[in-house]
């Protein structure tokens, strides 16, 4: 299983992900003030990439390719220089997750603490493979690259939080404490 | 300026100089992939590591400046010993399909890894697979992320070189992949240049694809005729073997390093001009429309110019080169007392790279010995008063025929003027001819034979010869540079110039004329 596989286009969306599809085709009036205070703060527009990225994530729950034309035609950058950051980052979602999206780190150090096995007792838990998301619309789980909190291996990310030494028990513990 | 030593030699270089410049200076080769001369340093392919006496750890050579009193070593048992394993890393997920792969044999992953590799794989896993194998990018550019390594050459030349931005690599760890942007298309007007550089076989020619194993090729230096810029190139062909490709004799060419002209680069406009060399070419000699002997169609001409005296005259083409044109002076202008004048170059777009507007390889050099260029050439004999002429090379004349007795043509390919001409004799392009050819900047280049005329056609410059002694003015010379020579010795800025002093990078006009420094 790939890192990054969850956001990556693939299987059309379930109905209730497509329902999350945002249709961006010019540069949206309510990001503009933030993407104006990025590019004062930064010397070249390439610069501003990144946390524009996060802006249109925050504002849409995920960067499609047509968001991705908009920014690149915004701060006047190659299309390609925001493909690569987009695909290279794991935590930009290139399609629509669910309200909790499940990151698992799969990275060296969780490895090393089990989290092979973590993930699959994960999606014993959700009922659904890495990649997939629950029917409800509730959860999206994805493996991703290191989160950089090896002291805490085997984690996870949900949503904004981290969560570590993961096992059956605490896994169902954070999902049960969930809305 | 540091003074450092490289594997026990000493080397004193610029300020900035990095060790792998230094270390060629030296003529040490340091093996790398992702460095490129004329592209920014990237740094990322690791194989250029070299040990600094005093440094932590190892450094890579394309990134790593000389500096004062540095103590290098690029092929001790440390840096073999790195080398095998920046290569073993590097293949860990490459295929094992040279046998079918286009780059074999000039592939620099098979050259280093025989030289520094050589050993058997320990990888107990699968191999990552990449997504785009033989996926074509581009009107002629095959990718095959599979056998690629990431260098980012092909990427730093879209975004330095041509600032096309088409290519990207997205992903991350073992699934990078090179990728087009989304709705691009590798069409930049030197998107062949990608495949030139890159190290491996994951950017192949379309064009030249599977036609031709590369260590059937002979490489001959030469000069493009796609403009005025004369990039240097080495023309490649497969003498001996005419069962391959169907018997086509030239299979590519290649950009050739000149600093003063191209850099490392050409277009694509030019690289593809090597299908005229075995295309449509005019075979055999014609008189009156008749297939003749070369002895006939010239014993034609040589009587028509007899008779006219000295109302003949010659049009060159701006294909010409600097000795056909030599030759053409001299008879026609010279020894004939006629006439002899250039045709206008053909024109077409320009860019800012390399590309001229102009589309003929030697018009300064046409204008450098001719001087005058037959603008309308129908007027221009008319106003001469030219009764015979020979049209050297191709040229868009019509109407040329009403106007005077004798209209004899020496082309390569059929066209305009082979279809008004009483005689047509069957010349040599550039591929099949030693010469030289003297670009709009004034730079005089070599072009050298990479294959005999075809079929029955004579090199251009034997066939002025060949009229010469019909008119009784035999020229003497017994080869190509022998003209030069002549025209060294009668044209001030050729003065100084030879075939060998041109050596293969050309030189400029005037420059073969040291001026002694003045007695006060």
């Amino acid at each position: 299983m790939a890192a990054g596989d969850n956001t990556t286009t693939g299987e059309t969306l379930s109905a209730a992900l497509a329902a999350k599809e945002v249709e961006v085709t010019c540069f949206p009036e309510e990001l503009r003030e933030e993407c104006d205070a990025l590019r004062a703060r930064y010397e070249t527009p390439r610069a501003a990439l990144m946390p524009l990225l996060w802006a249109f994530q925050r504002r849409y729950g995920y960067v499609s390719r047509e968001m991705e034309r908009v920014i690149a035609e915004e701060l006047e950058i190659p299309l390609i220089w925001v493909r690569e950051t987009v695909t290279f980052y794991t935590m930009y979602n290139q399609r629509p997750v669910g309200s909790h999206h499940v990151q698992v780190c799969g990275n060296l150090s969780c490895t090393l603490c089990g989290a092979r096995e973590t993930i699959r007792m994960i999606e014993e838990e959700l009922g659904i493979a890495v990649g997939e998301t629950t029917a409800d619309g509730r959860f999206t789980l994805s493996v991703v690259q290191c989160l950089a909190a090896c002291e805490e291996a085997p984690m996870m990310q949900v949503n904004d939080r981290y969560y570590g030494r993961l096992d059956r028990q605490r896994v169902r513990e954070i999902f049960g404490g969930l809305e | 300026m540091p003074k450092l030593t490289i594997d026990g030699r000493e080397v004193e270089v610029e300020q900035g100089t990095t060790l792998i410049e230094a270390a060629r200076r030296l003529d040490i080769h340091i093996p790398h992939y992702c460095y490129h001369r004329g592209l920014s340093i990237a740094g990322n392919c690791r194989m250029c590591l070299v040990e600094v006496e005093g440094a932590p750890k190892m450094m890579i050579a394309c990134h790593t400046q000389a500096a004062d009193g540095m103590v290098v070593h690029t092929d001790n048992d440390k840096c073999r010993e790195f080398r095998a394993s920046i290569l073993e890393f590097i293949l860990v997920n490459h295929p094992l399909d040279c046998p079918v792969c286009d780059q074999a044999g000039e592939c620099k992953l098979q050259d280093y890894y025989m030289e520094h590799g050589a050993a058997g794989s320990r990888l107990d896993e699968d191999k990552v697979k990449k997504r785009a194998k033989a996926k074509q990018i581009g009107p002629n550019i095959m990718l095959d992320t599979e056998r690629c390594i990431l260098c980012s050459r092909c990427v730093r030349f879209t975004d330095e070189i041509t600032h096309t931005h088409e290519l990207g690599i997205t992903e991350r760890a073992d699934h990078s992949e090179i990728t087009l942007a989304d709705g691009a298309w590798l069409d930049n007007r030197y998107a062949g240049c990608v495949v030139d550089i890159c190290p491996v076989g994951a950017l192949t020619d379309r064009d030249f694809r599977f036609k031709c194993r590369v260590w059937y090729l002979t490489a001959v230096d030469s000069i493009c005729t796609g403009c005025g810029r004369g990039c240097n190139i080495a023309i490649h062909v497969n003498r001996d073997r005419p069962h391959k490709a169907g018997g086509a004799r030239v299979m590519r060419y290649k950009p050739r390093e000149n600093p003063e002209v191209n850099q490392w680069w050409m277009c694509d406009e030019g690289r593809y001009t090597y299908k005229q060399i075995d295309h449509d070419r005019l075979t055999e000699a014609t008189v009156e429309g008749r297939t003749a002997t070369v002895e006939e169609a010239l014993d034609a001409t040589g009587a028509a110019l007899r008779k006219a005296g000295d109302a003949v005259g010659v049009l060159v083409a701006t294909t010409a080169t600097n000795e056909e044109l030599y030759l053409a002076r001299a008879l026609f202008a010279g020894a004939l007392g006629g006439h002899a004048a250039y045709l206008a170059p053909p024109q077409g777009e320009a860019d800012d790279l390399l590309i001229l507007a102009d589309k003929a390889p030697n018009t300064r050099g046409a204008q450098e010995i001719l001087g005058e260029q037959a603008a309308d050439p129908v007027a221009w004999v008319k106003e001469k008063g030219v009764k015979a002429v020979v049209v050297v090379g191709e040229a868009e004349l019509t109407g040329l025929k009403a106007e005077v007795d004798h209209v004899a043509v020496i082309a390569t390919h059929p066209g305009k003027a082979t279809e008004q001409a009483h005689v047509v004799l069957p010349g040599s392009v550039h591929a099949e001819a030693e010469g030289s050819f003297t670009n709009l900047a004034g730079r005089v280049q070599r072009i050298r034979v990479a294959v005999p005329p075809i079929g029955g056609a004579v090199e251009t410059w034997r066939l002025l010869m060949e009229l010469g002694d019909r008119l009784g003015h035999p020229f003497d010379f017994a080869f190509e540079d022998d003209i030069f020579a002549a025209l060294a010795d009668q044209l001030a800025p050729f003065a100084g110039l030879s075939h060998e002093s041109l050596g293969r990078r050309g030189a400029p006009l005037g420059s073969g004329t040291t001026q002694p420094a003045e007695v006060a």
